[in-house]
């Protein structure tokens, strides 16, 4: 008999890949072969579940084997595989603290990849695995749960939010932290829920509630991670957005250049177009609406109660646990909550009082606490005692210079938010340390004054208060701040923008050549802004840009005619009456008429985001005074645009507390030449600047000039030519000369007819 | 400088070769170290001059722990040690050890990769008394049945020839033992690729998934000895119905118990406990809640009852159609239809 060919892969015998790549092409044909290894699996699990923890994997094929096979072919047969899943999250669930790490690590894998091919749904594998996750003493399993439940998460909100999964979630974790609230499993909820906010797939308040539950627990980590997330977690947020935003940046202009010069090939032409596809995402994207994303701080509900339960319960408890660097978190937060929405929370004040002097370890950060904590709403009669004890303890002229200049932050800080925390004779005493001769304190003194100067001149000497303020207190344009007093509200520099428009609108109008002022009959729509102004125009900050308009003759000669005169003269005539019938009613008359076209303005349109970027850029040069040397100006201007830098959210920190005390110190050589080395390269290798550009260039993937590639050819090829050199004839040198000209003429080989 | 005699002979002296002279010691070198010591006992821990082989139970117990071990051939061996050992001990003298913990570590060896170890398994279990396998035969048949449906073809072989053996061994328990007669029988018949119909309430047998392709379907690793194996399962199905469906072997025994007790007293047996191990298994008091498949079908009836509902139309239909075939699977086949016949024949169909 002749002996059957057997084919190359049916020689392998126990070869489950080799039936699952067969049955994944043709599953119809190999269901007898699925339902035997489908039986198989059933007696192996029976056999495994007699003796979980004993089981053997030493056979030719393992359980685990099985359940990878099962689990990869498990949707061409549905019917067969209903219980599959079911049993898997039984074993896991039963035996997850005796499995053997690989076949626990298998069937987790499993069910991920059931929930992938959709066979089991979200929640019933979270549900099945957050348990787990909770009460697993096996750290390798913890950490294999959490990345899985975390996909998970993400890949169903990838295309659109799963709200139903996420809320199931979200409840589950407010529940583990709610139940016991000892247990330091609520770590889990707080880790899951800042991994999620961070990447923006949680931004809504229930996330917030649970963290906030997490901080109001009874276990210190849980505590801590809670609060954390609080101070950082929009931070990060923020973080990892420019991260994905400005990650690979791609180098068009390089890489077209790279592609006319090397190989074409198809693999180059998909990399290409794989970029030209990602530049386009990303402008789409970056013409794409800011997505609104609220901070934690503002998701909150019920602030107050919130800052008073943290407070009470984890700083003025006596029996909390926490040691001091968890209480200046706690602290830090319930000061922010304080400084952000404006709390009272007036036993907090007293608890400072305590913590106030140079020698208690971290002083910066309670002194950065409490100045965050004040806020105008906070009575002056509280805080005064503080700044009184700061004043007494840090500031004084046996006090090091780097304490007196922390102290005098602090106090600066807290005065900021609420002038009145401080009285007349104790700021004049302080306003006196700018003669000192440390550096720090005397910039930390000035900072004080200058900032009295501007919001309550009447309590500094006469002869501290300068003249713009000294000024404005004379003529009474400058008032007595009161507690309690609120500006009215208004755009800030809003007048200013609309004087702008005006004479824009002017200006357009004269370019088209009509009159200046609008008459009454034009329609408003006319003269709108095309819709090309919404968008903020990047290139030009400045007003109009460098364009000068040059008017031609034609538009002068319109001018020079003579409706335009009489006009003029009117306006003339109209003013020299209004001045002489009485100055004072009149100015009052614009100051009111301004204010009613202030809201008109503000109410009757929508400010684009072009306009809003004019009107920062108008306020900031308003505030500079105009008459100061332009070194000066430069100057101010910069710190006004650093203070714009500070959102209204950021914390205040120990470092802005400190600050200048670094002036303080002394600074040695090598800090120094650290300071100088600082912004320069690797300094190790040393090389001619020559060798350092040419590396550069290199590196860059630009080619190299005629001139190199003369200085890098080979030697033995220049010999050939150098011997026939000296054997031409004289014919055949002059043509020589004659093509080398004519090359020279071309520009090169090839020539260099422009490009 | 000044480079005195004396000098210029000590420097001379280290190259000087010393001379030994006949009778007197070698003269130590000079970096010589004495390592002698002195003590006043000196005390050896483990000395004995004397071995003692090991006694047979430890032999025994050892070459039971190697049946774990990595190389098939020393698998082997001990395996043909054990049966040497359990051959050859006087007829009534117990077994050196129970034959639970013998079995918990003969089981995994029903799905060795090596033939030969599984050969001389085979040898092993044919010398164990039948009547202490009895209480064990649920856990071993686990085993068998994952042999039955392995991957590889030479396991499922002489998982079929194990079957056999242990239906030999204990016919009643082995069909009434939970699982071992419904999950049994529709093992075998997925190896004979009979489609059995799914017991899983809900889905009901899919009748027109399959139909268009054929039975013989094209399948994985099939070897030219497949309608040898398929001759070997169809003889082990009708043993297996044989003591499922036709046998008791008490039967008699009871009817005569019936009558060997005096007047007033009758079908005391009956009464009284019953003499199987385990006695109350089938109520599961504590074990995971059973379905229909891992139930214990104790009595004839039941088996039966649950045979006819859910197997005999796919079996006798499938026997008729193998019967057709002719040749060596004829014939197995029509010697299952013959119990099939005889089996049923007690039994009120419908």
């Amino acid at each position: 008999m002749v002996k059957r060919k057997i084919g190359a892969l049916e020689k392998v015998d126990a070869d489950l890949s080799n039936l699952q790549y067969k049955i994944r092409r043709d599953p119809t044909s190999y269901k007898e072969d699925f339902l035997n290894q489908y039986s198989q699996y059933e007696h192996q699990r029976d056999i495994f579940l007699q003796a979980p923890s004993t089981a053997t994997d030493d056979g030719i094929v393992s359980i685990r084997d099985l359940i990878d096979f099962l689990a990869h072919v498990a949707d061409c047969y549905p019917q067969d595989t209903a219980q599959f899943p079911q049993d898997l999250m039984h074993i896991l669930n039963t035996h997850h603290e005796e499995l053997e790490p690989e076949l626990r690590e298998k069937v987790v894998g499993s069910l991920v990849l059931l929930r992938r091919k959709d066979i089991i749904d979200s929640s019933t594998l979270l549900h099945t695995l957050f348990p787990i996750l909770v009460s697993t003493p096996s750290k390798s399993l913890r950490t294999l749960l959490f990345q899985k439940i975390l996909s998970d998460l993400r890949t169903s909100n990838a295309n659109s939010t799963n709200h139903r999964l996420n809320r199931t979630i979200q409840t589950v974790l407010y529940n583990l932290l709610t139940s016991d609230r000892t247990s330091s499993k609520g770590l889990w909820a707080v880790k899951l829920t800042r991994e999620l906010w961070k990447r923006q797939i949680w931004t809504d308040s229930k996330a917030v509630e649970i963290m906030k539950e997490a901080s109001l627990a009874d276990n210190e980590k849980v505590i801590v991670g809670g609060v954390r997330f609080f101070l950082g977690g929009d931070k990060e947020r923020e973080e990892l957005e420019d991260e994905s935003s400005d990650g690979e940046a791609v180098d068009m202009g390089r890489l077209k250049h790279q592609m006319a010069i090397n190989k074409k090939n198809k693999k180059k032409a998909r990399m290409m177009d794989n970029a030209v596809a990602t530049v386009k995402k990303k402008e789409r994207k970056k013409k794409q609406p800011h997505p609104l994303n609220f901070s934690a701080f503002h998701l909150l509900h019920d602030p107050q109660g919130f800052a008073e339960a943290l407070f009470s319960k984890h700083l003025q408890n006596t029996r909390s646990k926490l040691n001091l660097e968890q209480k200046l978190l706690v602290l830090q937060l319930v000061s922010r909550l304080v400084g952000l929405h404006k709390l009272t929370v007036i036993s907090l004040y007293s608890y400072f009082l305590k913590y106030l002097t140079p020698r208690q370890p971290s002083v910066t950060s309670f002194l950065a606490s409490l100045a965050q904590a004040t806020h105008n709403l906070v009575p002056p009669d509280v805080l005064e005692p503080l700044v009184q004890k700061i004043a007494n303890e840090f500031v004084s002229e046996a006090a090091a210079a780097e304490v007196a200049s922390a102290g005098l932050n602090a106090i600066r800080e807290i005065c900021v938010r609420q002038p009145l925390a401080i009285n007349d004779t104790l700021l004049q005493d302080l306003v006196m340390y700018r003669k000192s001769k440390d550096k720090g304190v005397m910039m930390a003194a000035k900072g004080l004054l200058s900032l009295y100067r501007e919001v309550g001149a009447d309590m500094l000497k006469k002869r501290d208060r300068g003249k713009e303020a000294a000024m404005g207190l004379r003529s009474g344009q400058r008032k007595e701040q009161r507690f309690g007093e609120e500006a009215v509200g208004e755009i800030e520099g809003l007048e200013l923008l609309e004087r702008w428009k005006e004479e824009e609108r002017q200006r357009q109008r004269v370019e088209k050549g009509l009159p200046a002022e609008k008459s009454s009959d034009e329609s408003e729509g006319e003269d709108d802004e095309d819709p090309g102004d919404w968008e903020v125009d990047e290139a030009d900050t400045d007003d109009s840009g460098g364009w000068i308009n040059v008017e031609s003759d034609k538009e002068i000669d319109i001018s020079d005619s003579d409706d335009d005169k009489p006009a003029a003269k009117k306006a003339k005539v109209d003013s020299a009456t209004s001045k002489v019938d009485d100055d004072k009613e009149n100015a009052e008359d614009q100051a009111a008429a301004t204010a009613l076209k202030l809201s008109t303005l503000a109410t009757t349109r929508i400010l684009t985001p072009a306009d809003l970027a004019k009107l920062q850029e108008l306020r900031l040069s308003a505030s500079i005074n105009q008459q100061l040397p332009a070194s000066q100006r430069k100057r101010a201007a910069q710190q006004a645009a650093a203070l714009q830098a500070r959102h209204a959210d950021d914390p205040l920190t120990a470092a802005e507390i400190e600050g200048l005390a670094s002036l303080s110190k002394k600074s040695t050589k090598a800090d120094k030449i650290a300071l100088a080395k600082a912004g320069k390269g690797d300094e190790s290798v040393h090389q001619s600047t020559q060798a350092k550009r040419k590396e550069k260039k290199e590196a860059l993937g630009k080619s190299t000039t005629n001139r190199e590639k003369a200085r890098k050819k080979n030697f033995m090829m220049t010999l050939g030519k150098g011997k026939a050199k000296g054997k031409r004839s004289l014919v055949e040198q002059g043509r020589v000369l004659k093509a080398h000209v004519e090359r020279s003429k071309r520009g090169g080989k090839r020539g260099n007819k422009g490009k | 400088m000044g480079s005195s005699a004396k000098k210029k002979n000590e420097k001379r002296k280290d190259f000087k070769k010393p001379k030994l002279k006949v009778g007197k010691a070698r003269p130590k070198p000079e970096n010589f170290t004495d390592t002698s010591f002195k003590a006043k006992a000196i005390v050896l821990a483990h000395q004995s001059l004397t071995t003692n082989a090991p006694t047979q139970s430890t032999q025994f117990t050892h070459h039971l722990s190697l049946l774990s071990s990595r190389s098939s051939s020393q698998r082997r061996d001990s395996l043909a040690y054990l049966t040497a050992a359990l051959t050859s001990r006087p007829v009534n003298i117990t077994l050196p050890q129970p034959v639970g913990v013998l079995l918990s570590k003969l089981n995994p060896l029903i799905l060795d990769g090596s033939n030969s170890v599984r050969i001389q398994l085979l040898k092993l279990l044919r010398t164990l008394p039948s009547r202490e396998i009895e209480p064990h035969t649920g856990q071993t048949l686990l085993y068998i049945r994952a042999g039955l449906t392995h991957l590889a073809a030479d396991i499922r072989s002489s998982a079929t020839d194990l079957l056999l053996w242990a239906i030999e061994a204990c016919p009643n328990e082995l069909v009434s033992c939970a699982g071992g007669w419904v999950k049994t029988l529709k093992c075998l018949l997925t190896v004979l690729h009979w489609h059995a119909p799914s017991l899983t309430p809900g889905t009901g047998p899919v009748v027109g998934a399959n139909a268009w392709s054929s039975s013989r379907a094209p399948t994985l690793g099939r070897e030219g000895s497949e309608g040898k194996l398929t001759v070997k399962t169809l003889n082990v199905l009708a043993t297996f119905l044989r003591a499922g469906l036709m046998e008791e072997h008490n039967a008699d025994e009871d009817a005569m118990c019936a009558e060997k007790w005096p007047f007033p007293l009758r079908y005391v047996e009956a009464h009284m406990l019953p003499k199987r191990s385990n006695a109350f298994a089938h109520l599961n008091l504590f074990g995971p809640p059973r379905d229909e498949e891992s139930e214990m079908y104790v009595e004839r009836e039941e088996r039966h009852r649950i045979f006819q509902t859910r197997f005999y139309a796919i079996v006798s239909s499938e026997v008729e159609a193998a019967k057709r075939e002719g040749g060596e699977v004829g014939r197995a086949a029509a010697g299952v239809a013959k119990v099939l016949t005889g089996g049923m024949e007690g039994f009120e169909l419908g």
